[in-house]
């Protein structure tokens, strides 16, 4: 449970607040890099954190990422044209660079030197493993780009998607580091029963795991262990990796060869947010229907909300849901949705009633009330700085019941 | 009139507002009994209130009512399934029995579902309605024994629509005798789908007098108009509290036999702005009813007009009512087609909640007046620690309402009343 006050003070991002302060000192995914497929293509509207952004590829190939209302007279940018390194206003005509600078203003006298005091607000943009990422924070503490696993594979070995979810995006970190879910939103009928011994697959045979949390560099790890055969235990570590990313466990497997997948949640405004997916496999080509389902929703054109979606209530069929699956709704990603947004576009947490099962959320909680009070107090928020603190990846094994979980978490950093 | 402050306190109605915990203090009809038709059927998603709300009927056949969102992480319990005795979240698959028990936490290794409950509301089923009572346990009225929820299923009708304002406007326009036969007329006999034809004693009839007379469940009240010179028309009608209406519909209309029949709404406020309208009537005599009528088909609050999954109406404030301005011209007054439709439109067009300090009040408004005195004191009462006016009564059970044209020389009381109650007649005052 959240006071009234806390939960407003972590779902809140907008400029100036203490949590948008605090995401704005990371590297976020604004949008793909395949939305901007080549020089002076067309531009892309992309909101963030409440800003209302523009994003256009120029003549060059580097990314500009500017305020979507021209400085003159607050005309979209979007309708602009990209054209000789710039974008320009299609209304007096007015040119700005990925810098922000006003390179042209054809509107006003030659003699003019109006333009050289003209800017529009611009963030650094940068293409990393499928995405493109902006930094919004002040430019004195920008850290270097998150060395994630996915940046460093070839395009043919990864698969990277984003969509628009219709709540705030602490709701969507929460169900992504909430793993006790996955045994009943996303199963078949019928139901998990803990004490059923029916209960074959590794992670139906106990669907109350206990979880255990460590602080870490790169934000926590989480990891429940469930009864496996021959006195081993089924052990699923999700790393969560600052601000709102994380890496799903897989299959078991060779870890070096396993196809591993991750979300990241970055608001768009107080009310709705961007749901990053990326699957990547280090060793080969992912197969052409491999990768996380999220990747591979139909998407609304304008929107890049899912098709299937609440006005639609997600497509339920409650025959489907008698007789087949705990939800009646056909994706896994769907049935994620559903249920984060169904709680409302922002969840009254001071309703609540957390259990043992929620303690990823709480330690998520706790990471970002601190740092949301280490801003108001002027103090400066522990940010991970180095990109190689992000080489993390997810565990999912069969071991020896002598293994710890401290020992289990060594398996997370890559290399390791 | 009212002053501002009056009109704020009387239109709210979330829990902790003065009407709001007056209106708790009845039975409130939620839902028709085809909506949760058989065991372990869909949840229905209900909004009372201001409150959200999730009914399902239980394996046994008992209703629950909950509220919508889940006590662990606030899931929609809608999304749930409907098994074994109990609605279980399909995010963690908690689930809850009628009661608002937490009977299974399937995720949770030390269970804590002793400690945890859901909000929950009794629920009671009469004839084909599912009543909800949202108040204090031991406060708990005497069951909503409406005449029409008692007489077969044949022959009664029951449906309800949205209707996008404020519940109070919605009761006024139900209670306010003197529109009916100038919105809801006909310009020329037998036009339009639906409409009070120029030959009828309503038409013909003069202006109305309106007579009050306060109950313990609310007022009966009349409207008597003067037919010629020796005749009156007399429509005896029943107020019961806080928000139901019965009115006579005895006098064919178009040349149509006199029928043995009570018509009513009920109008539920679901928000501030926004009242489910309950339509009813039934057959008191032998004779029962077609299933065109019981469905109230064609009628602009009978099915198909009215949605019956999300009970919206197709003709709504965002489509004008699709109103026809031919029509209006030359067949009906206001060109907009059914009886039901042309209420919705008049009381939707005066704004979510109708600003009562601008309006101008007549004689022919008083029964208006009389029903905001009611409720305004029922708001009053509980508030001070008292039984709101009709929440103990069970006199309404057998009340009627009845119209008749008769010699203006006698007096309406003594032709009206035995009819109006077969039973024992309430005293006034």
């Amino acid at each position: 449970m959240l006071s009234r006050q806390d939960n407003e003070l972590i779902t809140r991002t907008g400029p100036g607040t203490p949590m948008g302060e605090y995401l704005r000192r990371y590297w976020v995914p604004a949008l793909l890099t395949r939305e901007l497929p080549e020089p002076d293509c067309p531009p892309v509207r992309v909101k963030i954190m409440s800003e209302e952004l523009v994003a256009f590829r120029d003549s060059n190939g580097s990314v500009g990422l500017v305020d979507n209302y021209c400085p003159h007279r607050r005309a979209s940018l979007f309708f602009g044209r990209n054209e000789e390194c710039g974008i320009r206003c299609v209304y007096h005509g007015w040119k700005f660079d990925i810098n922000g600078d006003c390179v042209d203003m054809p509107s006003e006298p030659a003699e003019s030197n109006f333009k050289d005091k003209v800017k529009i607000k611009a963030y650094p943009a940068r293409d990393w493993g499928g995405f493109i990422w902006a930094y919004m924070g002040p430019a004195e503490l920008m850290p270097e780009l998150p060395e994630v696993g996915y940046a460093f594979v070839p395009e043919s070995h990864r698969r990277v998607s984003r969509r628009l979810q219709e709540n705030n995006f602490v709701q969507g970190i929460e169900g992504g580091i909430d793993s006790s879910h996955i045994s009943y939103l996303h199963f078949g009928l019928p139901p998990v029963r803990r004490d059923d011994p029916a209960n074959k697959t590794l992670s139906n045979r106990d669907g109350a795991p206990h979880f255990t949390v460590k602080t870490t560099d790169y934000g926590f790890v989480y990891g429940a262990n469930r009864e496996a055969e021959d006195d081993k235990y089924y052990w699923r570590l999700t790393p969560f990796m600052l601000p709102f990313f994380t890496i799903i466990p897989g299959g078991t497997g060779n870890p070096d060869e396993r196809t591993y997948s991750g979300h990241g949640w970055v608001p768009s405004d107080d009310e709705n947010c961007w749901m990053f997916t990326y699957s990547w496999n280090a060793s080969r080509s992912l197969r052409e229907d491999e990768g996380h389902s999220a990747s591979f929703l139909e998407l609304e054109p304008r929107t890049m909300r899912s098709v299937v979606n609440k006005d639609n209530d997600y497509g339920i069929d409650r025959e489907v849901q008698r007789t087949q699956t705990f939800t009646g709704i056909k994706d896994i990603s769907v049935q994620d949705a559903s249920i984060q947004e169904s709680m409302g576009p922002i969840c009254d947490r001071t309703r609540e009633h957390l259990g043992t099962s929620d303690a990823p959320i709480i330690a998520m909680r706790r990471i970002f009330l601190k740092a949301c009070r280490d801003i108001m107090e002027g103090e400066e928020p522990e940010v991970p700085r180095s990109g190689s603190t992000f080489r993390v990846r997810s565990v999912a094994e069969v071991l020896d019941k002598s293994v710890t979980f401290d020992e289990t978490t060594e398996r997370v950093p890559v290399g390791a | 009139m009212l002053t501002r402050e009056e009109n704020e306190q009387v239109t709210r109605v979330s829990a902790g507002t003065p009407m709001g915990e007056a209106l708790r203090r009845y039975w409130l009809p939620a839902l028709i009994r085809h909506e949760l038709p058989e065991p372990d059927c869909t949840p229905v998603r209900l909004r009372m209130l201001g409150e959200d709300l999730v009914a399902f009927r239980d394996t046994n056949g008992e209703i629950g009512v909950l509220d919508e969102q889940c006590p662990h992480r606030l899931a929609s319990l809608w999304l749930g399934r409907n098994e074994e005795a109990g609605l279980r979240c399909v995010y963690h698959g908690w689930k809850f029995d009628v009661h608002g028990n937490c009977v299974e936490q399937m995720n949770e290794p030390v269970n804590f579902k002793d400690k945890i409950r859901v909000k929950s509301y009794p629920a009671v089923e009469m004839g084909d309605v599912i009543w909800v009572y949202m108040g204090p346990a031991d406060k708990k009225p005497p069951l909503p024994n409406f005449e029409y929820t008692r007489v077969p299923e044949t022959h009664r009708g029951v449906t309800k629509v949205i209707q996008e304002c404020n519940w109070l406007q919605a009761l006024e326009g139900g209670i306010d005798s003197s529109h009916a036969p100038i919105l809801h007329r006909q310009l020329k006999e037998g036009v339009g789908a639906e409409g009070i034809q120029p030959s009828t004693p309503f038409v013909r009839g003069g202006a109305p007098t309106l007579e009050v007379d306060v109950t313990d469940y609310g007022y009966r009240y009349t409207g008597i108009r003067p037919l010629g010179e020796d005749e009156q028309y007399v429509r005896g009608y029943h107020f019961i509290m806080p928000f139901t209406q019965l009115r006579p519909q005895q006098i064919g209309r178009a040349g149509a036999p006199n029928r043995e029949m009570v018509a009513g709404h009920h109008w539920v406020p679901m928000d501030d702005h926004n009242v489910m309208v309950w339509n009813f009537h039934y057959s008191f005599g032998s004779e029962s009813m077609s299933e065109k009528e019981r469905t109230m088909e064609g009628t602009a609050n009978g099915w198909p007009n009215v949605d019956p999954v999300t009970f919206r109406a197709v003709g709504n404030i965002r489509n004008d009512w699709l109103i026809n301005r031919e029509v209006q011209r030359t067949e009906t007054f206001t060109g907009i087609t059914g009886i039901n439709a042309q209420d919705r439109a008049v009381q939707e067009s005066m704004g979510t909640i109708v600003d009562r300090s601008r309006e101008h009040l007549g004689p022919a408004d008083s029964a208006v007046i009389a029903m905001r005195k009611l409720v305004m004191e029922a708001a009053r009462n509980v508030a001070e620690g008292e039984d709101p006016r009709g929440s103990r009564s069970t006199t309404y059970y057998t009340a009627r309402a009845i119209e008749k044209v008769f010699d203006a020389e006698r007096p309406w009381r003594e032709v009206l009343l035995p009819e109006m109650y077969p039973e024992d007649v309430p005293t006034a005052g």
